[in-house]
């Protein structure tokens, strides 16, 4: 618990821009996903004792919401949107060729740990279609040249 | 077309920083309405000016304000519904990341207006970088004084948290919304009693779009005659629409409610990419019911659209030209409907899934022309049988598309059949 620990002052913060305890769930998550990396049962257990919630509820929502992982990402992750527009403008056959370069599928990380791959239902960048989210940066207009580039720029 | 209104600032640099924003004017409007104005002829004001909720349900935004109980003991929250979801949509996104203060600002009016002095902004988990900028514009307008303690001198005050979802699209839906927001799963709730009544923490809460907010210091700055005559009648102001697909230049566009669709394609848009023919287009996200080519002369607002037997919605326009295929379309379109299911109701949890399947089949090559009306079967047993609409929303490109493209599906069932299939 020693790495949560350390986000307590910040888990007090959060606390008290609240009116109720319990709605403080999503962004302790959110803080802890961050620092550990995934949500493990500590973090679970951390939130619950923060908000009151018992550990089975923080679970559920835990289950509930895509961008809670119970397992760690890569160093780089991606969201790669898979909805119309996207598919509009052939999100299918720049997925293809990033799946084959990474020689990943949908929700696994790449052999030496740099990026994991998580296909995504809209994130409402159609203007730029098709498009993917690196590390919370929107990419647009992707070819597989620039999926070249993106890629290479990531350490 | 007027001069853009909600869009003045999307290509000014750096405007979601106050030092550009301020010196263009955000927060004056504030600042001489808060001492100047009373909240009940704020929500009079924004009542006549026609302004419509433009999250997608299109509801009189006055009207839903007076909702709120007259002599109500509890505090009165406004909730921001930032959780922009609606696929072909994304015209919040560049208020919140290029103008968050004209949001800002508009809280800042609408909470006063309805005797608020707590506001959270709900916005979308897998917005980072819309997020980034708006806290640092919560930041600013809290060291101002625009937000916080007796807002200039008026004697008011009014906190604002922003709070991030963590990816569900039905989070989207108003009270699945206020159920994340306390921390839950985002489940849709039973109404009445309406969020007016017993909302967030089961206080009386009122759920505004972030477009609809930013209008507001507009229709305060220049009259509520001005905002209406700027739309089409019983549709106020302008509205940002979301133009994307097969189209030469998408984006966001400012044009007046009432705008026709052919004109926002061909003229707006600058037409079919390399001028191929146009086959269909989904005029309000996702969940509208589709129109062919030949259903463009409508009028682009809540009762244009309503009339030619779909809706504005999000007013997320998505072209499709000659060269698509509908049966994949739909098979999108289902994936997302089975993957968002909140899984709250049957109809909705099992339809879903099911509907997703049937269209899997016939796209692999394995239909069977019956097929087809087991989909509107499917669909129509979830229409008006769940506790939101997000059953209906899903059931509404099964029939359209299916309707309105017969032929096409039963040609790709026949062209496609594998042989020796098992089905039929």
């Amino acid at each position: 618990m020693g790495e949560l620990a350390s986000l307590d002052p910040e888990a007090q913060k959060i606390l008290a821009k609240y009116d109720q305890k319990r709605a403080a769930t999503l962004p302790l998550l959110h803080l802890a996903q961050d620092k550990v990396g995934c949500v493990t049962p500590e973090v679970e257990a951390w939130v619950s004792k923060w908000t009151d919630v018992p550990v089975v509820r923080v679970r559920e929502v835990v289950l509930f919401y895509s961008m809670y992982r119970q397992r760690p990402a890569g160093r780089h992750h991606i969201r790669f949107c898979t909805t119309t527009s996207c598919v509009l403008m052939g999100s299918e056959k720049v997925l293809g060729y990033l799946k084959k370069k990474l020689q990943i599928e949908n929700g696994a990380v790449s052999a030496d740990g740099k990026v994991s791959l998580e296909e995504a239902e809209c994130l409402c960048a159609c203007e730029m279609a098709p498009m993917m989210q690196v590390d919370g940066k929107y990419y647009g207009d992707l070819t597989e040249k620039k999926v070249d580039e993106i890629l290479e720029k990531l350490k | 077309m007027t001069e853009p209104i909600l869009s003045r600032n999307f290509n000014v640099p750096n405007a979601w920083k106050l030092s550009v924003a301020g010196p263009r004017g955000a927060y004056e409007t504030a600042r001489k309405v808060l001492l100047a104005m009373k909240p009940e002829e704020i929500v009079q004001t924004v009542t006549a000016s026609n302004l419509r909720g433009l999250g997608g349900a299109g509801f009189p935004t006055g009207k839903k304000w007076q909702f709120l109980p007259k002599d109500n003991p509890k505090p009165v929250y406004l909730v921001v519904n930032a959780d922009e979801g609606e696929p072909g949509t994304f015209k919040d996104r560049y208020i919140l990341e290029r103008d968050p203060h004209q949001l800002i600002e508009g809280i800042v009016l609408s909470a006063f207006a309805i005797r608020s002095h707590k506001a959270y902004i709900y916005i979308r988990g897998e917005y980072v970088e819309p997020y980034q900028n708006l806290k640092a514009a919560l930041d600013e307008a809290y060291a101002e004084n625009f937000l916080g303690k007796n807002i200039f001198g008026s004697g008011w005050d009014l906190d604002l948290v922003v709070h991030r979802g963590a990816g569900a699209y039905i989070c989207g839906e108003e009270t699945a919304l206020l159920n994340s927001l306390e921390g839950g799963k985002g489940f849709p709730r039973l109404k009445p009693p309406f969020p007016a009544i017993v909302g967030l923490f089961g206080c009386p809460t009122i759920i505004n779009n972030v477009e609809t907010l930013a209008c507001v210091p507009h229709i305060l700055k220049n009259g509520a005659e001005w905002f209406a005559n700027l739309g089409s009648p019983g549709n106020g102001g302008t509205h940002l629409f979301s133009v994307s697909g097969h189209v030469k230049k998408p984006g966001v566009y400012e044009l007046p409610m009432g705008t026709p669709l052919r004109q926002m394609i061909y003229t707006h848009a600058g037409g079919i990419r390399n001028d191929r023919a146009l086959k269909a287009v989904i005029p309000g996200g996702i969940s509208a019911k589709i129109l062919t080519a030949g259903e463009i002369d409508v009028k682009m607002d809540y009762d244009g659209l309503k009339a030619a037997g779909t809706m504005l919605g999000s007013a997320g326009v998505m072209v499709m030209d000659e060269t698509t295929c509908m049966v994949k379309m739909l098979l999108v379109a289902a994936k997302f409907f089975a993957h968002e299911s909140c899984g709250q109701c049957s109809p909705c949890r099992e339809g879903t899934g099911w509907a997703y399947k049937v269209v899997q089949r016939i796209y692999s090559g394995e239909g069977d022309l019956r097929d087809l009306d087991t989909l509107l079967k499917v669909a129509r047993n979830m229409e008006g049988r769940t506790i939101c609409v997000f059953a209906d929303a899903a059931a509404w490109p099964i029939q359209s598309y299916i309707t309105k493209f017969r032929k096409e599906f039963e040609n790709y069932i026949l062209n496609h059949k594998k042989a020796g299939a098992v089905h039929g």
